[in-house]
């Protein structure tokens, strides 16, 4: 990879301030942070400290209030919607807590949603589709719906969603917070081993500190503030 | 993202809440068949008036009539032009004539075989039969050599009756006015094609106190014989004016000096047509537009100008308000149907937000997003049009095969011929369903910029 000295992700005073009536919630606050090319970095902290503020605005789902991300040397800030839309369709991939599967489609439909967006021919969609499925162990649940798949399943689904397009950072907020335990670790293991094969970067969100022995770095969050930064 | 693909998922979505989409639906296809029946029943009015005005007469024929003219209200306003050879050069050199011919009438008792009847003799320019739309259904044109040649109506032959007839009716009712008794018995219809061929003798002025007492004048050759269609024409005979013209100087030789003198001789009066003058001018014109313009250009140039077009224009107006009324009852189902279309879009919206913001976070644009909402309302309005012009087809025919004559629609064609309660023509049927298309894209705009707009944080936070 190109560059492959340079962080992928840089912030500079990234502030997210929310108004709840009188209020101001100031929920990410002047984070200085920089994610190393091909690592797992997780961000740890209490609820309500402002991780996931923090990932929506490293993914350009939000916008700051103040500050920039700077990703691949793209201001994230500068973009239009449009071009943002584009940006993830090529580089990032999203795991969530809740999986956000769309429950009108088969597993391999939903892993090869991010390639119809793409203009990527059918054809092609399924087969990158059911390679990786295959390779998560799904390969004889492909015509499921999510309905029809266990949380774990589910889980695998939407980490094949979020690789199929082969992004620079697979972005994941909290995905085994609705797991137990056993399977909790068996996702981390699978999805820790996929992402070194492939040379993603991870960003991932938990509070879990089983899940965060897995990472590479860890940054602690409190207060919208990163403790240990970068 | 390929268009086909957002058809497809369009298309899926529809059918995850299949219940609801059928519903509304539903409402696109009672819309569009209360639209395209409602507009189907004024349309088959307005197709009844103009068959029946087909029969009488071609509506690209312009004809222009000796005496008073009137304007639209049909008051008189002065006599006409006279309608001599300059008049007819006149109106042959006008914009969009196609072909001109005058008419001199002249009516006679005639004798055909052992039948006699009077008929109405009208000469006319042969070379312009053609062009001026009579059509044969037997025999040929006049051409310049013939002499004495008639093409005669098809219906001609039933105003002849058998002399041994008139006879006994002569003994029974001793003296009766020969003209009188042919209005009295229904004469026996006689097959057009029996005509052909035949020799029409013109009879000379009966002599007085015996209407039986007359000789032939001159000897007619039947040479064609008109289409049935033409039922403007039906009971008249044509001939060429030049000789129709010495044919009536002979039959005038005939007359009883006592008769002559009942023949007005007011030359000075612009209102009566001189002797020579002609009953009326046929002008052909290139179309039925071009007749209406026609008929007004001979208007406004001082002739008697009346045509088909002219009076299928007035119906066409009633019809049209008729049309406008009907088709809004219509309009409003389909306007029900647009806000079912609207609403079910929205509240779709509301059930998939998240949904929406899976998409937008995995790459979807906003354009996407929009044209998938779009689609799937337009699917609703092209399955709900399409059902609904199907289902119009089915009512339309439907009531054609009742015919519900009772409802009392105006214009039953002829005889044995049902009455068209309902007519659908394609461009009904094809603008119905874009107009369903259209009416679901319309509904689905709103809905569809919802759903764009929507901020994927906003739709990915929601539950947590
Ligand atoms: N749209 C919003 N409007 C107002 N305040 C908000 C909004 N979104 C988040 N916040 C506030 O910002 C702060 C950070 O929220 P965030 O969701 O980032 O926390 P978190 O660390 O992800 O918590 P958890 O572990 O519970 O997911 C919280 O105090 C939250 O109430
Ligand atoms: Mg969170």
């Amino acid at each position: 990879m190109e560059n492959s000295g340079k962080p992928v992700i840089q912030t500079r005073s990234l502030t997210k301030k929310y108004r709840l009536g009188q209020e101001i919630v100031v929920a990410v606050n002047e984070v200085n942070l920089t994610i190393p090319r091909g690592k797992f970095v997780c961000i740890m902290g209490v609820s309500g400290s402002g991780k996931s503020t923090l990932l929506h605005l490293l993914a350009g789902l939000d916008r700051p209030t103040k500050g920039e991300v700077d990703f691949e040397g793209y201001n994230l800030s500068a973009m239009s919607e449009n071009q943002m839309a584009a940006f993830r369709r090529k580089y990032m991939g999203f795991i969530f807590q809740t999986y956000n599967l769309i429950p009108a489609l088969s597993a391999l439909e939903n892993v090869a949603l991010p390639l119809l967006f793409a203009g990527v021919p059918q054809k092609e969609r399924d087969k990158r589709a059911r390679e990786l499925l295959v390779q998560l162990g799904l390969g004889d649940r492909l015509k499921n719906r999510p309905s029809q798949l266990s949380g774990g399943q589910q889980q695998r689904v939407a980490i094949a969603r979020a690789l199929i397009n082969h992004p620079r950072v697979v972005f994941a907020d909290e995905p085994t917070g609705n797991l137990d335990s056993h399977t909790s670790k068996e996702v981390m293991e699978l999805l820790t081993r996929l992402v070194y094969e492939r040379g993603h970067t991870l960003v991932m969100v938990t509070h879990d500190p089983n899940v965060a022995s897995y990472a590479d770095f860890v940054f602690h969050m409190r207060d919208g503030q990163i403790l240990n930064g970068g | 993202m390929n268009k086909w693909d957002i058809l497809k998922l369009a298309y899926r979505n529809l059918w995850r809440r299949k219940g609801r989409t059928i519903l509304t639906t539903l409402g696109v296809v009672i819309g569009t068949a209360s639209i395209v029946v409602m507009l189907s029943l004024g349309l088959a009015i307005t197709e009844n008036q103009r068959k029946n005005m087909e029969r009488w007469g071609n509506l690209n024929i312009v004809r222009v009539m000796a005496g008073m003219r009137f304007d639209d209200k049909g008051q008189p306003i002065g006599a006409g032009k006279p309608l001599n050879d300059e008049a007819v050069a006149e109106i042959r050199s006008m914009q969009g004539v196609v072909a001109v011919s005058p008419a001199y009438v002249f009516g006679g008792e005639v004798r055909m075989e052992r039948k006699r009847g009077y008929i109405q003799l009208v000469g006319i320019d042969p070379s312009q039969m053609q062009a001026l739309e009579f059509k044969l259904s037997q025999g040929r044109y006049i051409t310049p050599e013939d002499k004495n040649a008639i093409i005669i109506g098809y219906r001609v032959g039933n105003n002849l009756r058998d002399e041994r007839e008139l006879r006994r009716m002569m003994a029974s009712k001793g003296r009766a006015i020969s003209t009188k008794i042919m209005s009295v018995s229904r004469p026996q219809p006689v097959e057009p094609a029996e005509l052909l061929g035949k020799r029409l003798s013109l009879l000379s002025s009966p002599s007085e106190g015996n209407p039986m007492d007359v000789r032939p004048l001159v000897n007619l050759e039947v040479v064609g014989v008109l289409d049935e269609k033409d039922m403007q024409r039906a009971y008249e005979a044509y001939c060429s004016i030049d000789e129709l013209k010495q044919i009536k100087k002979m039959f005038e030789k005939t007359m009883q000096p006592a008769q002559k003198s009942g023949i007005p001789r007011q030359r000075n009066d612009p209102n009566q047509p001189g002797p020579d003058d002609y009953q009326y001018i046929m002008v052909r014109a290139s179309d039925v537009g071009e007749a209406k313009r026609l008929s007004d250009a001979l208007k406004r140039a001082g002739y008697n100008a009346w045509s088909m077009a002219d009076s299928l224009e007035g119906i066409e107006k009633q019809t049209r308000t008729m049309r406008a009324i009907l088709g809004g009852i219509g309009g409003i189902s389909l306007f029900v149907a647009a806000l079912g279309i609207a609403n079910t879009m929205v509240m779709s919206i509301y059930e998939r937000t998240r949904e929406i913001g899976i998409m937008k976070v995995i790459g979807a644009a906003v354009a996407d997003i929009r044209i998938l909402f779009l689609s799937e309302a337009s699917l609703i309005g092209l399955i709900g049009g399409t059902l609904g012009v199907g289902l119009s087809y089915v009512i339309s025919y439907v009531m054609n095969d009742l015919g519900l004559r009772f409802i009392g629609m105006p214009g039953p064609a002829g005889p044995g011929e049902k009455i068209m309660v309902s007519l659908i023509p394609p461009w009904l049927a094809i603008a119905a369903l874009g107009f369903a298309i259209a009416v679901g894209l319309i509904s689905g705009v709103y809905p569809a910029n919802r759903a764009a707009r929507l901020r994927p944080v906003k739709a990915i936070r929601m539950d947590y």
